[in-house]
C-alpha cells in the first residue's frame, strides 16, 4: 500500500522524508478508488491491521531484540476485553477502544516484568506459553468469553459528528479501512519518531549487547518492560479493530499460528526496519489472499515461499531493497 | 483396594505412557536445542508424516507394525536429511539466531498444509495390533501398545545415553556442544556431527510419530497437539537438558492424566502451561539445573 513511499524516508535528505507521511497519505486515500469490491477492500483492511501489529512486534522484536512468540495473545486480549468492556459494561467505543490498548498493555509489562530475566528462546518459549495459557483461558472461560462458540455480534464503531461539518460512520468497508489506516499511520509515525529518539537508542544498545548497555547506565529491564508494554498495547487497539471489523471474535483468531504469520511479517520485511514491518505485512497478508484462487494448496505455496524468502533474504525485504539500489547506484558491475 | 486407590494408580499408570510418548517428542528438540543451539518448529510435522508412513505400511501394504515403526524411523532420519541440507547447515553461520527458527516455521505450515491437501481432514482409523490386547494387574489394566511405549521409550533412552556417552560419535556431539571452534580445530567434522544430530532427532520424532499413531487421533494436525506441550516440557526440564526432558515428560504426563480425572479434560492444557510460567517465574533454568547459564 504505501510501502514506496514510506521507504522513500529513511536516512535521505529532509526534503524526501518530509514527503513520505503526505504521500503515504495520499496513497490510502486513493487505494479504495482501486479496489472498489468489497472482497479487496476487507483485505486492505487487514492489510492494515497487520501493519499495525507487524509494527508493535517489530518494536519488540526488532528493536528492542526480545523474542516475542506469543504476540498473539496480546492482539487476543485487546479485542476480549474491549468487547465485553462494550457489552457488559457498556462502555462508549473510543474509550473502551483505549482500555482494551491498556488491558493488553498490562498484561505485556505483567509478562515481562518477570520475562525480563529470560533471554532468547527461554524468552520466546514463554511468551509462547503466555499466549497458549491466553487462548486455554479465552477457550475454556465460557461464561465469559461464549468460548468456542465465540460473540457475536459486535458492532462498528459509532459515527463521529463533528459539529457544524461532517458527520463520519464507519459502516461501509471503505470507511473501515480508511480508519484502521488511519491508526496504523499514526502508529508509524510515534514508533519511527520512538525509534529515532534517545529511547530507541537504548533499545538497540540493549539488543546488541545488554551487559555493556547496563554498564553504561541503561536501565535493560526496565526498558524492555517498556518495549514489551507498548508493544502489547499496540497489539490491544489492533485487536479491539479487529473485533469490530469481522464483527464476530473467536479464541482461534488469536492462536499462536497468528503469531507466527506476524512474526513472518517482521522477519519477512527486515528487522528493526519500519518500512519492512510495512512491507511484510502487506505482502504476507496479500500472498496468500492472491494464491485463493489454487485452493487448498495456497498455504503450502506460502509456507514454502516464507522459507525461501528467509533462505535467500535472511535480511528480508529491505536488505533486498538496499542491496538492489546500491547496486543500481554504482550501476551495472 | 478402594476405588480411590485404584484410579489413582489406574491414572498413574495412563500418565506415564503419555510421559513417555511426549518425552520422545521432546528428546528430538532437545537433542537439536543442546547441539546446535537451534529449535525446529516443524519437528511436530515430523512426527506427523511418520504416523502417516506407519499407517500406510501397516494398513496399505499389510506390513507387520515392527515394519510400520522402521518406516516411520526412515521417514524421520530422511526428514531430518533434508531439514539439515536445506535449512540448519546453509543458516549455520548466518549471525541471527531467530533467521533458521523462522524458516523452520515456514517448513511447518508447508508441511501441514502439504499434509491436509494428501490426505485429508478425516481423521485415520489406525489400529496397532499391539492397542486392543488389554493387561489386567489387579484392578489397574493397560494395552499392550502402552507396554510398548514404555518399553521402546526406555530403550531409546538408554541406547541414546549410551551412544552420547561412549561412541566416538557421541564424544564428538558432546565436543561440539561444548565449543563448536574448539572442536573444529581438534579434527572433528562439526558439520558432518551438526548434521547427524539433526538427522537422529527427527528420527526420534519419526519414532514418536509410529508410536503416537494408534493412540492419537490421526490427523495432518496429530503432530501439532503435543508439539507444544513438547515445547512445554523441554523448557520446564531445562533447554537441552536430557534427564530434564525426560523428568519434565514424565511429570507432564502424570499431570495430565490426574488433571483429566480430578478437573475436567479442557483444563489440561491450562494446567500444563501454568506449570510452565511457574517453573519460569520460580526457576528459570529448569527443574534439573542446566551448567550453562547463557540463557538466563
Amino acid at each position: 500500500m504505501s510501502e514506496a513511499a514510506l521507504s522513500a524516508g529513511g536516512k535521505r535528505r529532509i526534503a524526501a522524508s518530509d514527503l513520505a507521511i503526505p504521500a503515504a497519505i495520499c496513497i490510502i486515500a486513493a487505494l479504495p478508488f482501486f479496489f472498489t469490491s468489497s472482497y479487496w477492500l476487507s483485505v486492505l483492511t487487514l492489510c492494515a491491521l497487520n501493519v499495525v501489529l507487524a509494527l508493535g512486534l517489530n518494536l519488540i522484536l526488532g528493536y528492542a531484540g526480545q523474542l516475542n512468540l506469543g504476540y498473539s495473545a496480546f492482539y487476543g486480549i485487546g479485542a476480549y476485553a474491549a468487547t465485553l468492556l462494550i457489552k457488559l459494561a457498556g462502555f462508549e467505543y473510543w474509550l473502551a477502544l483505549l482500555c482494551g490498548g491498556l488491558a493488553a498493555g498490562i498484561a505485556g509489562v505483567g509478562l515481562a516484568m518477570f520475562a525480563v530475566r529470560l533471554k532468547g528462546h527461554y524468552l520466546g518459549i514463554a511468551s509462547l506459553g503466555f499466549a497458549l495459557v491466553t487462548y486455554e483461558i479465552l477457550m475454556n472461560w465460557v461464561s465469559l468469553t461464549q468460548g468456542p462458540l465465540g460473540i457475536y455480534g459486535v458492532l462498528p464503531p459509532p459515527p463521529i459528528d463533528i459539529p457544524g461539518l461532517v458527520r463520519i460512520t464507519f459502516v461501509g468497508s471503505r470507511s473501515f479501512f480508511y480508519l484502521v489506516a488511519a491508526v496504523a499511520l499514526v502508529v508509524y509515525v510515534l514508533l519511527n519518531n520512538l525509534v529515532r529518539s534517545p529511547i530507541g537508542d537504548n533499545l538497540r544498545a540493549i539488543r546488541e549487547d545488554e551487559v555493556s548497555a547496563a554498564s553504561l547506565g541503561i536501565n535493560t529491564a526496565a526498558w524492555k518492560i517498556f518495549a514489551f508494554g507498548i508493544g502489547s498495547m499496540i497489539a490491544g487497539i489492533a485487536g479491539c479493530l479487529y473485533a469490530s471489523f469481522v464483527g464476530t471474535l473467536v479464541p482461534d483468531a488469536f492462536f499462536i499460528t497468528e503469531s507466527f504469520t506476524l512474526l513472518a511479517m517482521v522477519i519477512v520485511g527486515g528487522l528493526a526496519s519500519m518500512p519492512g514491518a510495512v512491507a511484510g505485512a502487506i505482502l504476507l497478508t496479500v500472498l496468500p489472499e492472491a494464491l485463493r484462487s489454487i485452493g487448498d494448496l495456497r498455504l503450502v505455496i506460502f509456507g514454502l515461499a516464507m522459507t525461501l524468502v528467509v533462505l535467500f533474504m535472511p535480511g528480508g525485504l529491505m536488505q533486498a531493497w538496499d542491496t538492489l539500489r546500491a547496486r543500481r547506484l554504482r550501476g551495472p558491475a | 483396594m478402594s476405588d480411590l486407590v485404584t484410579t489413582i494408580a489406574q491414572q498413574l499408570v495412563n500418565g506415564v505412557v503419555t510421559g513417555c510418548l511426549y518425552v520422545l517428542v521432546a528428546l528430538g528438540l532437545t537433542l537439536i536445542y543442546s547441539i546446535l543451539n537451534q529449535i525446529n518448529f516443524a519437528h511436530a510435522d515430523f512426527v506427523t508424516l511418520s504416523a502417516f508412513a506407519t499407517y500406510f505400511v501397516v494398513n496399505k501394504l499389510g506390513g507387520s507394525y515392527l515394519w510400520g515403526i522402521a518406516a516411520a524411523l526412515a521417514t524421520g532420519a530422511f526428514l531430518g536429511l533434508l531439514l539439515n541440507a536445506a535449512i540448519f547447515a546453509p543458516l549455520r553461520r548466518h549471525p541471527d539466531e531467530l533467521v533458521p527458527l523462522i524458516a523452520t516455521i515456514g517448513v511447518s505450515i508447508f508441511m501441514e498444509n502439504a499434509q491436509l491437501a494428501a490426505f485429508g481432514p478425516i481423521p485415520y482409523q489406525f489400529d496397532s495390533p499391539f492397542a486392543k490386547s488389554a493387561i489386567h494387574l489387579g484392578r489397574i489394566f493397560f494395552t499392550a501398545q502402552s507396554v510398548l511405549i514404555v518399553a521402546v521409550a526406555g530403550l531409546t533412552i538408554a541406547v541414546l545415553y549410551a551412544f552420547i556417552r561412549f561412541a566416538a560419535y557421541g564424544k564428538a556431539l558432546r565436543a561440539v556442544a561444548q565449543d563448536r571452534e574448539t572442536a573444529g580445530l581438534m579434527g572433528i567434522n562439526t558439520g558432518r556431527v551438526l548434521g547427524l544430530t539433526v538427522i537422529i532427532a527427527s528420527a526420534l520424532a519419526g519414532l514418536a510419530g509410529a508410536l503416537l499413531g494408534p493412540v492419537l487421533v490421526l490427523t495432518p494436525f496429530a503432530g501439532a497437539t503435543v508439539i507444544v506441550k513438547a515445547f512445554a516440557i523441554v523448557v520446564i526440564g531445562g533447554f537441552g537438558n536430557f534427564e530434564g526432558t525426560i523428568l519434565a515428560g514424565l511429570l507432564v504426563g502424570i499431570i495430565e492424566s490426574y488433571t483429566t480425572q480430578f478437573l475436567n479434560s479442557s483444563m489440561t492444557d491450562l494446567v500444563v502451561f501454568a506449570l510452565l510460567l511457574l517453573v519460569l517465574a520460580v526457576r528459570p533454568t529448569g527443574l534439573v539445573a542446566e551448567r550453562r547459564d547463557e540463557n538466563v
